[in-house]
C-alpha cells in the first residue's frame, strides 16, 4: 500500500516493538538469478512461496523471537547502510510474507483474520476461474503418491541414450512426413470438418495428457512435490493439466528448464510415433486419429508450448534461459513504464528492469507478446469462423470484450482518476486524445484504396465456332491447331463408313429404279408415275448424303487461327453431329468477361469505380492492364465458361442438378473488358483469371463494416 | 464499585464495520437512497407534531410530577424499553417540557423532529440558526438516560464548554449528569467527565483520549483477555483504573460534514519525542550540503506540488557525505532524503509563513487560520531540518505511538447521529463511510435571507475595491456587515482598506474562542463592521441590534471563495437566522487562492484575458465556470485524500493483523 520506500514509515509503529519470525515449517532455499542470489521462502505444506532478495532475507534472517523488529531492522542498516530495506519496505515485506502464512509472532494470531484471509483467498480463486473462463483450471486430485509409485515404471524414459533414442525416432519420423506432404495438405484441409472434431479433441486430450504428466515426473523425479492434477477449460473444451510449479523452487536452473521442456519433449516423441503410423496405415480411423495426434502435437508445441511470447512452457524456458524471472508481467510493466515516461511524462515513472539488458528484453518481449497474442487469437479466431461462423463470431466478441472493451475502460479509470497521474494528467489525457485522434483518422476518415476481384475468362473478341456437320470418326487433322487458316481450308477428315455405305445402297436403290422405271416404260405400268416418285425421294436422299460426306472434311468458317485444344483427346474419337470441336479465332482483340455477383455488383455500376488489371491464371507476374470496360446490367445464372464453375475447378458456385456446371446458384451481372491489342502476356482464349477493380478510396473502418454485413448477409440472409 | 458488566462496556470496542466493495457497495448505496427516502421526514415531523399537540400533557404538570415522568422514562431507557413510539413521544415531550422551564427554550416542532432523527441515527439536516444546539441536548439526554456513554462532537472547545454550560440545568433536571472535555484539561478532571452520562467535546480530543487509552491497554486491549490475565496473575491492573474515557456507544455530531468529511482528510496521530541523535547530526550536516547546491545544476524545483528533485550533478555533493555520516543516515536513498528535505526546507519554508520562531523554537502557522500551532510538528526529519536552517537548537523527532483516522474512528460508535445545516452533498459519502443516512427537516420559519448574485473580477484589487465599496454602501443604509475572509492576512488587507475609506471596523484576530465568539455575537449591532476568518465563532448566534431588521437585517460578505460551497453556505448562514431578515454576496476574483491552486496555469491565464474582452454575461458564466471547475478539483483532491485513509486503514487491516487487530482501533 505505502508507495514510496521512504525510510520512516507512519505504520511503523505498529510493528516496531512486534516480535516475529518465519514459522518452523518454513524452508529457506538459495536460487541464482543473473548472477544475483535470491531466497526462496517455502512452506512445504501449502506449497506457498515466496522470493527474497538478498537484503530481505538479510532483514528476515535475523528475525528471531524474542526481538523487535525494530532491533532487528537498526541492526540491519549498520551493517548495510546501502542495501537496508526502508520502514516502509520492511512493511510491505512482512505483510506479504504474513499474507502468505509464513510468519509466526509473539502476539496470538488473530484467528478470525486468518478465517478471513482464507476466504478472501477462496474469493480471490472462483473471482479468478470466472476472469479467465477461457483458461479457467479445477483442482480434482492430488497426483503425487501416484508419481512416486510410478516414477522408477518410467525414469528409464530420460535416459541419455533413450532421449538419443527419441531424437532418431523424431528425425525418422520427420522424413516420412516430409516424402508425403502431398497427403498431409489434403488431410489438413478437413482437419476442423464436422466429423473430425470428436477425434481432434480426443487427439487434443492424449497429447495433453502425456504432456502434463511429462512435467509432472521429470519434476517429481528432480525432487519437485505434484500436488495439483485437475481440468482446465481451455476455450471452454476440458483438458488435463498438472501444477508444476514447485520446479520454480529448484535451485539449479537446468533443472527448472528441464521441467518445462518436458511436456514438449514427450510431444514431440508422440508426434512422431502418430507420424510413423500415419505414413505406414492405410486409409481408415487408425490413420485419421494418427494424423490428428501428430498435427496436434507439432503444430499446438510451435504456435504454443514452445513459443516465449505465449505464457506456456517456451516462456518459461526463456526466462530461465536469460535469468529474468517474470518476464511477462515485468515486459508489460516495462512498456507501461516506456509509455508513462516518454508519452505521459511521468519522470517518477521507474523501469521494473534492473539493467540495460534487462530493459532490453523486457521491452522486447513486452511489445512482441503483445502483439503476438493479438495475431495468434486473430487467426484462431478466423480459422474458426471460416468453419463455425458462430462460434467464430463468439470468440471474436470474448477477445473483444476482453483485451478492447475492459481494457479501455480500465485505462480510462487510470486516466481519471489514478494517483500516479495527478500531475501529468493534462498531458496524459493530450497525449491519449492525440493517440485516438490519429488511430481514428487512420481508421475512420484517412481513405485507402480499395478493390475487388471478379473471376473471369479470356475469349477472342470474334471468333467462330469449329462444329462438325456430320457425325463421324476423326481419322486425320489437315491443319495442325494454332495456323492462321483461310476460310474454308480444310482442317479435319472425318470417316465415315456408315455414311458411304448408304450412299452405295443409295445409288443402289437408284439404279434398281433406273432398270424398273425402263422396264414399266416398256410396259406401260400404271405405276410408272410411283417409281418415278420414288425415284425423285431417292435422289434428293442421296444428295443429302453426299453433302455430308463432303462435310466430313471440317473446314475452316472464317480466316483466322484455329485453335483445337483438344487435338489429342479427340484424335480418333467419334464425333456426333453438332459437336463443337475447335475455335477459328480473329487474331488480336480479346475480352476479359468476368463475373460478379449481385451483393457487389451494386458497388461497382457506381461512380469512380475502374476497371484495374487482369490476372491471368499461371502469368499472375503479368497483370494486364484493361482498356474499355462494359457493364452489361442485366442478370444472368448462365456462366460463359463451365471453367469459371467450381464443377469447372472455378470459384463461381453453380446449381448442383446443372451437370454441365454453368448454372450459377446466383443471379450475376456480366463485366466485359477489353484487352488492348498489344500485350505482353501469352492471351489465349479461354484462359481464367481474375479483374480487379479499383472502388473509390475509402475509410477502412468503413471498408471493414461492409465486409462484415456482407459476410453477415451470405450466412443469415439479413 | 463498578459492575463488571460496566467494566467490560468501557473496554469492549465495537469491530468497525465494513466499507463495503465491488457489488456490496452498489447494494449498499440503493439500500441507502432507500433510506434516505422522503417518507422518513414525514414520518419524523408526524411525530414531532403529535408531540406538539399532546404538549398540554406536560405543561401542567407539578415539577415533581414532571421528574416522575422523566425518571420514569430513564428507568424505562436503562431497561433497553426505549424503542417503541410511546416511549419517545412520551420522553421527549416531557424533555421539551422540562427545556422549557429550566432554559426558557421551548423547542419548536421542527427541533423535536431533529431530535428524533437523532435519535434514530440519522444524519439530519437543519437549516444554520434553527437551534441544532438545543436538538442536540434533546437528543442527548435520551440517549444518557441508557447510562452508556453519549459524546455530543463540537467544532470547537469553546462551543463544548459553552453548550455543556448553557444546558447543565436540563441535564440535571432530566437525571442525566453532563461534562465538556476541552484541550487544556488534566486527566483526572476528562476522566471524570467522560464518566457523565453525557461529554460534550471535539472530536480531537475524542479520538486522541480513545488512542491514548489504547496505548495504556498495551498489547492486550480486549476486555477478555485482561480479565484472565487479571485473574490469574492475581489481581494486577484490570485497565479500567489507567483509563480516561469509556469505549464509544453513541455519539451526537454537530457539523457532522466538517467534522466526518472535511476534517477526515488527514487521521490522527500521537506522537512522543524520540531522542535520536544520528539524525540530529545528519540533518545538520545535510543543511550544510544543501546550502552549497544551486538551482538548476544540482536540483529543480517543483513549485506547484513543493517538490524538489535531486539532478545527477548533485551526487557528487552528496557522495562526500558518505563518510561523514553517522552509519545509519550513510546508505545511498536515506543520503538522497536527507538532502531533499534540506533543500525542500529552504526552499519553501519561509519564516513569518509557514513557521515563526519563538522563544528558540520553530512553532508552526496554520496557513489558512494563521494561528500559531505551538504542539505541533512536521514530518520526522522536515522539523529538524528547518531547525538546522534556522541554527536553532534541534529538537527530537516525534515517533508516532499511534495513529487513527476518523473514519474508523466514528465507525466504533454504536450509535452514530449527527447534524449539520449543509448535508446533500455529503449524502452519499456520509452514507457510504458511516452508514448515516440524511434526513432534510424543514425550518422553522422560512428563510428570509436574500442571496445576491456573486461578483466576478479579474484581478484582486478589483475585487478589493468592489468590496469596500460594498459595505460602505450598506453601512451607509445602517446594517451591520460581517466580511468573511480566508485568512489572517486577508482580514487584515481589508481592514486597512476599510480604514482608508474612514470605516471602523472589528477584526478577529483573538486566539481564543471565547472572544471570538463574543465579537462575533455582536455583530449584529446597527452600523457595525465586523471582519472574520471564515472559521471564526462558529456555531454563535448573531442577534440583530434594535432596529436593525427594519434595515434588511445583517449582510453578509464572502470576500474569497472556499473549496466547497457548503463552507460559503455556514457562512452566509450567519444571516438571516431564525427568521430574521439578511442578505449575503460573494466575491470572487481570477487571482484568487483557491482558482490559482486548482486551475492548471494555461487555462487561467486564457480565462482572465477572455475575461477582460467578453461583454458582461458572458465573461461572468466564464468565470463561475472556472470557480466550479477549481472547486471540483478540490473537492477531488480531498476525495482522493480520504479515499487514501480508507484505502491505507483496510491495507492496514488486512496485512498488518499480525500487529495486532486493536492496536489502535
Amino acid at each position: 500500500m505505502p508507495a514510496e520506500n521512504k525510510t520512516f514509515s507512519e505504520m511503523w509503529y505498529r510493528v516496531a516493538g512486534l516480535s516475529v519470525w518465519l514459522g518452523p515449517q518454513v524452508r529457506v532455499r538459495r536460487q541464482h538469478f543473473r548472477g544475483d542470489v535470491w531466497h526462496l521462502v517455502e512452506d512445504p505444506f501449502n506449497n506457498s512461496f515466496y522470493r527474497l532478495r538478498p537484503q530481505a532475507y538479510d532483514f528476515v534472517g535475523r528475525l528471531r523471537k524474542g526481538r523487535s523488529i525494530e532491533e532487528v531492522w537498526s541492526e540491519c542498516l549498520e551493517l548495510d547502510p546501502d542495501g537496508a530495506p526502508g520502514q516502509d519496505e520492511v512493511i510491505q515485506l512482512l505483510a506479504q510474507l504474513h499474507q502468505a502464512n509464513l510468519l509466526h509472532g509473539d502476539l496470538p494470531p488473530d484467528h478470525a483474520k486468518i478465517f478471513e484471509r482464507y476466504r478472501k483467498r477462496k474469493q480471490r480463486e472462483r473471482r479468478f476461474i470466472w476472469k479467465h473462463l477461457m483458461f479457467a483450471r479445477f483442482p480434482l486430485w492430488d497426483p503425487d503418491a501416484f508419481l512416486v509409485r510410478t516414477l522408477p515404471l518410467v525414469r528409464w524414459l530420460a535416459r541419455p541414450w533413450v532421449i538419443l533414442l527419441w531424437l532418431g525416432i523424431v528425425a525418422f519420423a520427420a522424413k516420412g512426413v516430409l516424402e508425403n506432404t502431398s497427403g498431409l495438405g489434403a488431410q489438413a484441409m478437413n482437419l476442423l470438418a464436422f466429423e473430425n472434431l470428436l477425434l481432434l479433441y480426443a487427439a487434443i486430450v492424449v497429447v495433453k495428457t502425456l504432456h502434463e504428466f511429462g512435467h509432472a515426473y521429470t519434476c517429481r523425479g528432480l525432487g519437485g512435490e505434484v500436488h495439483t492434477m485437475g481440468i482446465m477449460l481451455l476455450v471452454l473444451s476440458p483438458l488435463p493439466y498438472m501444477d508444476a510449479t514447485a520446479s520454480w523452487s529448484f535451485r539449479e536452473r537446468w533443472k527448472r528448464i528441464a521441467v518445462a521442456s518436458a511436456g514438449m519433449g514427450v510431444e514431440l516423441v508422440v508426434a512422431a510415433f502418430a507420424a510413423l503410423v500415419w505414413v505406414a496405415a492405410g486409409e481408415g480411423l487408425a490413420r485419421d486419429l494418427a494424423f490428428n495426434i501428430m498435427l496436434v502435437a507439432s503444430v499446438s508445441t510451435l504456435v504454443f508450448n514452445a513459443n516465449p511470447l505465449l505464457r506456456y512452457d517456451g516462456y518459461y524456458i526463456l526466462a530461465d534461459l536469460l535469468d529474468i524471472p517474470n518476464l511477462h508481467s515485468r515486459g508489460q510493466k516495462q512498456v507501461r513504464h516506456l509509455a508513462e515516461h516518454y508519452l505521459f511524462g511521468l519522470k517518477k515513472s521507474k523501469s521494473p528492469a534492473n539493467s540495460a539488458y534487462e530493459a532490453g528484453w523486457l521491452t522486447a518481449h513486452g511489445i512482441l507478446a503483445g502483439i503476438y497474442r493479438v495475431v495468434v487469437f486473430a487467426g484462431i479466431i478466423f480459422f474458426v469462423s471460416t468453419q463455425y461462423l458462430l462460434l467464430g463470431l463468439l470468440m471474436a466478441v470474448i477477445c473483444l470484450v476482453s483485451w478492447l472493451v475492459v481494457p479501455a475502460g480500465k485505462f480510462a479509470k487510470y486516466l481519471a482518476d489514478s494517483p500516479s497521474l495527478q500531475r501529468n494528467r493534462t498531458r496524459a489525457l493530450l497525449v491519449t486524445a492525440g493517440g485516438a485522434a490519429v488511430v481514428f483518422g487512420l481508421l475512420a476518415v484517412l481513405p485507402f484504396p480499395q478493390s475487388m476481384r471478379a473471376p473471369g475468362i479470356l475469349r477472342a473478341a470474334e471468333f467462330s465456332e469449329v462444329v462438325t456437320e456430320a457425325e463421324g470418326r476423326l481419322v486425320a487433322q489437315l491443319t495442325p491447331g494454332g495456323t492462321f487458316v483461310e476460310a474454308g481450308t480444310p482442317l479435319l477428315r472425318l470417316e465415315n463408313e456408315d455414311l458411304h455405305r448408304e450412299i452405295e445402297s443409295v445409288s443402289a436403290r437408284l439404279r434398281e429404279l433406273e432398270v424398273r422405271w425402263r422396264r414399266a416404260l416398256g410396259e406401260a405400268t400404271p405405276d410408272l408415275a410411283a417409281i418415278e416418285q420414288s425415284r425423285l425421294a431417292l435422289e434428293a436422299r442421296r444428295a443429302r448424303l453426299l453433302s455430308r460426306a463432303a462435310a466430313l472434311v471440317v473446314r475452316a468458317p472464317v480466316a483466322g487461327v484455329w485453335s483445337f485444344p483438344q487435338s489429342e483427346e479427340m484424335a480418333g474419337a467419334w464425333l456426333a453431329r453438332g459437336a463443337r470441336i475447335g475455335h477459328v479465332l480473329s487474331e488480336g482483340d480479346f475480352v476479359f468477361t468476368a463475373i460478379v455477383s449481385q451483393r457487389t455488383a451494386s458497388r461497382l455500376f457506381a461512380d469512380e469505380t475502374r476497371a484495374g488489371r487482369i490476372r491471368l491464371a499461371g502469368q499472375g507476374g503479368m497483370p494486364i492492364p484493361v482498356g474499355r470496360v462494359l457493364f452489361i446490367q442485366a442478370e444472368q445464372d448462365r456462366l460463359p465458361s463451365a471453367a469459371l464453375g467450381v464443377l469447372g475447378g472455378g470459384s463461381v458456385a453453380t446449381a448442383a442438378n446443372d451437370a454441365e456446371g454453368v448454372r450459377t446458384t446466383e443471379a450475376f451481372f456480366e463485366v466485359r473488358a477489353f484487352l488492348p491489342p498489344e500485350q505482353d502476356a501469352l492471351l489465349r482464349h479461354g484462359l481464367t483469371g481474375s479483374l480487379r477493380f479499383n472502388l473509390p478510396p475509402e475509410p477502412l473502418t468503413r471498408q471493414a463494416g461492409r465486409r462484415l454485413r456482407q459476410l453477415f448477409q451470405t450466412h443469415f440472409s439479413l | 464499585m463498578i459492575a463488571p458488566s460496566a467494566h467490560y462496556r468501557s473496554l469492549r470496542v465495537r469491530v468497525p464495520p465494513k466499507v463495503h466493495e465491488g457489488l456490496d457497495a452498489l447494494a449498499w448505496r440503493v439500500a441507502g437512497v432507500a433510506r434516505r427516502r422522503d417518507s422518513v421526514r414525514r414520518q419524523l415531523l408526524a411525530e414531532a407534531e403529535q408531540i406538539d399537540r399532546r404538549a398540554g400533557e406536560w405543561q401542567n404538570l407539578t415539577e415533581a410530577d414532571l421528574r416522575g415522568r422523566l425518571f420514569a422514562a430513564r428507568d424505562a431507557a436503562r431497561r433497553g424499553r426505549s424503542e417503541g413510539a410511546e416511549w419517545r413521544l412520551g420522553a421527549l415531550g416531557a424533555i421539551r417540557e422540562a427545556a422549557a422551564r429550566t432554559t426558557g427554550l421551548r423547542p419548536y416542532p421542527v427541533q423535536l423532529a431533529g431530535a428524533l432523527a437523532l435519535h434514530r441515527g440519522l444524519l439530519c439536516e437543519m437549516a444554520t440558526g434553527e437551534g441544532k444546539t438545543l436538538t442536540a441536548a434533546l437528543a442527548a439526554i435520551m440517549a444518557g438516560w441508557s447510562g452508556k456513554p453519549c459524546h455530543v462532537i463540537t467544532v470547537n472547545d469553546y462551543l463544548a464548554e459553552r453548550d455543556a454550560r448553557w444546558f447543565r440545568k436540563l441535564y440535571d433536571f432530566c437525571g442525566v449528569t453532563v461534562g465538556p472535555v476541552v484541550s487544556t484539561m488534566e486527566p483526572d478532571e476528562r476522566r471524570s467527565h467522560y464518566a457523565a452520562d453525557v461529554t460534550y467535546t471535539t472530536s480531537k480530543e475524542v479520538v486522541a483520549d480513545f488512542l491514548r487509552d489504547r496505548l495504556r491497554l498495551g498489547r492486550v486491549p480486549e476486555p477478555e483477555r485482561r480479565l484472565l490475565h487479571a485473574t490469574l496473575s492475581g489481581g494486577g491492573s484490570n485497565g479500567r483504573d489507567v483509563l480516561i474515557s469509556r469505549s464509544p456507544h453513541a455519539a451526537i455530531v454537530d457539523e457532522a460534514d466538517s467534522v466526518l468529511i472535511d476534517e477526515a482528510v488527514t487521521p490522527l496521530i500521537i506522537c512522543r519525542p524520540q531522542p535520536n541523535d544520528s539524525l540530529n547530526e545528519a540533518v545538520r550536516l545535510a543543511d550544510r550540503i544543501a546550502a552549497g547546491l544551486v538551482e538548476g545544476r544540482d536540483y529543480r524545483i517543483d513549485h506547484r506540488y513543493k517538490e524538489v528533485d535531486l539532478l545527477p550533478a548533485a551526487s557528487v555533493r552528496i557522495a562526500e557525505l558518505r563518510a561523514k555520516l553517522p552509519t545509519f543516515w550513510s546508505g545511498a536513498a536515506r543520503r538522497r532524503e536527507l538532502i531533499e528535505m534540506a533543500l525542500s526546507a529552504r526552499i519553501f519554508y519561509r519564516r513569518g509563513h509557514q513557521y515563526v520562531v519563538q522563544e528558540g523554537k520553530v512553532v508552526i502557522v496554520d496557513e489558512f487560520t494563521g494561528r500559531l500551532m505551538p504542539n505541533r510538528t512536521w514530518r520526522e526529519g522536515l522539523h529538524q531540518a528547518v531547525e538546522a536552517m534556522e541554527g536553532l537548537p534541534i529538537t527530537d523527532p516525534s515517533e508516532i505511538l499511534a495513529r487513527l483516522s476518523f473514519q474508523r474512528f466514528f465507525r466504533l460508535y454504536r450509535k452514530l447521529s449527527g447534524m449539520t445545516g449543509t448535508a446533500r452533498e455529503t449524502a452519499a459519502e456520509c452514507w457510504k463511510v458511516y452508514g448515516l443516512p440524511v434526513v432534510a427537516i424543514p425550518p422553522h420559519r422560512p428563510c428570509r435571507r436574500d442571496h445576491l448574485p456573486t461578483r466576478f473580477f479579474a484581478g484582486a484589487d478589483g475585487k478589493w475595491a468592489a468590496v469596500v465599496a460594498e459595505i460602505v454602501t450598506m453601512n451607509a443604509l445602517g446594517r451591520p456587515v460581517l466580511a468573511g475572509t480566508r485568512s489572517v492576512e486577508a482580514s487584515e488587507h481589508l481592514a486597512g482598506l476599510l480604514a482608508e475609506a474612514g470605516l471602523r471596523c472589528h477584526v478577529l484576530n483573538a486566539v481564543r474562542h471565547a472572544e471570538e465568539a463574543r465579537i462575533v455575537a455582536r455583530a449584529g449591532e446597527r452600523g457595525r463592521i465586523t471582519i472574520a476568518t471564515n472559521m471564526a465563532g462558529r456555531g454563535t448566534d448573531i442577534l440583530l441590534g434594535a432596529g436593525v431588521a427594519a434595515l434588511g437585517g445583517l449582510h453578509v460578505v464572502a470576500t474569497e471563495p472556499n473549496e466547497s460551497t457548503r463552507i460559503d453556505r455556514q457562512l452566509f448562514g450567519r444571516a438571516g437566522r431564525q427568521g430574521n431578515p439578511g442578505s449575503a454576496r460573494a466575491f470572487v476574483s481570477l487571482e484568487d487562492d483557491l482558482i490559482r491552486r486548482y486551475v492548471p496555469a494555461l487555462l487561467r491565464s486564457q480565462t482572465t484575458f477572455a475575461f477582460r474582452l467578453m461583454p458582461e454575461p458572458m465573461a461572468k458564466r466564464s468565470a463561475a465556470g472556472l470557480l466550479r471547475y477549481a472547486r471540483r478539483a478540490a473537492q477531488r483532491l480531498a476525495s482522493v485524500q480520504r479515499g487514501n485513509v480508507l484505502r491505507t486503514d483496510k491495507w492496514a487491516d488486512e496485512s498488518l493483523s499480525f500487529a495486532g487487530k486493536n492496536r489502535d482501533s
